[in-house]
């Protein structure tokens, strides 16, 4: 949705106002309602529930901000999951719940309609939750409002991220960075991101299709292989066009990928591999879960896998996604078991570089097989 | 809190004998503690110094040695 003619267009449209435009609040504005105005030129419900939940988060914020109580932080991510829920997923708990009442009984089948679901949700609420939680810690200002509406509905990064946080974004609208720069360089990346994106993935793609209905297995395996390259760049490229075309505007978001098919184990993969998205998890999910029980094997083994399921399950309403986030739970596990196990025996591991290889080439195995769930 | 800090890492991280930690060696950046094992480092600061460190404070690039450790803490 942001290859296209009109993004682009708009993108110089809107840096050229934002750049001439003398106040940081009336940019900010500007930027706000611009960015706004693009997400419901691509999905009119979109626009309105990102302002509904827009409006919603910032009301806690300010009751947290004013009154310094847990109990609004709680029920504020409580209305954003409700959100999350109600759009994304209770299709799915419809079909599921359709389809055991069928097995069970042979009832008539049944289901409640299926909800629109707004571009962008998913990125949507997992920044409003972040956010929540970092002014309850103290790492957020609150900011105003239309600095946080710029921050829900910045159209650059509003469909699939990378998700940046308030407390790096929110500092870089008081001042404006856009510089012939800060142009120069973003428009290097959109181009980067173009060729792997349109030239890399797609054709890949394309070469990869018949493969899959083959009927030799190694067809089928290299299919999968194909598949494990063109997903990377695919969603690399989108996110080189996302962080270019916002570094276009003045502003500098997070990275998203540093070249996660060449690390050696599944800890380092994720931190590689969809960084902003992988950080969320860590922070918000991963380390307040691990704190339940200091048990080893609710922190090494159980904690990966809740969060990876809930990683698979966040990519897409469908059980097969979250199969694929409970394998590389599974994998995250068996790589933490197996570091505590190396601690407690002493055991020391080879540095050579064929060693080395060796672990990245069965890393990168292990992420390709799952490939098959995600597809 | 320097000493405890550094002898906690080298028992928990650190696989070889000859490796020296000191206040500015690179822990998350260098591949030394990876990421999710910075629970257990949380964890041991919570319970040694009773100061609780929000996750996203923990980063390769704020929490990366044992000085830059020693300051956060300070500050919570």
């Amino acid at each position: 949705m942001i290859i296209s003619l009109p993004f682009f267009a708009y993108l110089v449209l809107v840096a050229i106002v934002y750049r001439i435009l003398p106040w940081s609040k009336i940019r900010v504005g500007f930027l706000s309602l611009s960015s706004l105005a693009f997400v419901a030129y691509l999905d009119r419900s979109a626009a309105v529930v990102t302002l509904c939940i827009t409006v919603w988060t910032y009301l806690f914020a300010w009751l947290l901000d004013r009154y310094k109580k847990a109990i609004f932080l709680r029920i504020g991510i409580i209305g954003i999951l409700g959100a999350l829920i109600a759009f994304k997923y209770l299709g799915l708990l419809s079909g599921t719940l359709s389809h055991l009442a069928q097995f069970v009984s042979s009832l008539p089948d049944f289901r409640i309609e299926n909800l629109l679901l707004p571009l962008g949700i998913s990125y949507l609420t997992f920044k409003h939750i972040s956010y929540l939680s970092d002014l309850n810690w103290k790492i957020a200002k609150r900011g105003s409002f239309l600095e946080f509406l710029s921050y829900s509905s910045l159209f650059t990064i509003f469909v699939a991220g990378p998700i940046e946080r308030f407390s790096r974004y929110q500092p870089q609208l008081e001042e404006n960075h856009q510089s012939w720069q800060n142009v120069w360089i973003g428009f290097q990346r959109i181009v980067f991101g173009l060729f792997k994106k349109l030239v890399i993935a797609d054709w890949i793609g394309y070469f990869i299709q018949p493969w899959w209905d083959s009927a030799s297995f190694w067809m089928r395996a290299l299919a999968l292989l194909g598949y494990s390259i063109q997903i990377y760049t695919d969603f690399a490229g989108y996110s080189d066009i996302a962080i270019g075309s916002s570094r276009i505007l003045g502003l500098k978001i997070m990275e998203n990928f540093n070249n996660p098919y060449f690390r050696t184990n599944m800890s380092r993969f994720w931190a590689t591999w969809h960084i902003s998205l992988s950080e969320w998890i860590r922070d918000y999910l991963f380390f307040p879960l691990s704190r339940v029980s200091r048990k080893v094997i609710w922190s090494l083994v159980c904690v990966p896998i809740i969060t990876m399921a809930a990683c698979g399950i966040w990519h897409g309403a469908a059980w097969h996604f979250m199969y694929w986030g409970i394998w590389h739970g599974a994998g995250i596990a068996v790589y933490q078991l197996w570091i505590y196990y190396k601690r407690k025996r002493k055991i020391k591991t080879p540095k050579t570089m064929g060693y080395q290889v060796l672990m990245g080439a069965i890393t990168f195995t292990f992420v390709t097989i799952g490939w098959m769930w995600f597809r | 809190m320097q000493e405890k800090l550094i002898e906690f890492i080298i028992d928990e991280f650190v696989e070889e004998d000859d490796v020296v930690i000191d206040v500015d060696t690179k822990l998350i950046s260098s591949g030394l503690i990876d990421s999710f094992s910075l629970v257990s480092l949380q964890q041991f600061i919570e319970t040694e110094f009773g100061k609780r460190i929000p996750a996203p404070v923990i980063t390769a690039e704020s929490f990366d040695t044992v000085r830059q450790m020693i300051e956060i803490i300070e500050r919570y």
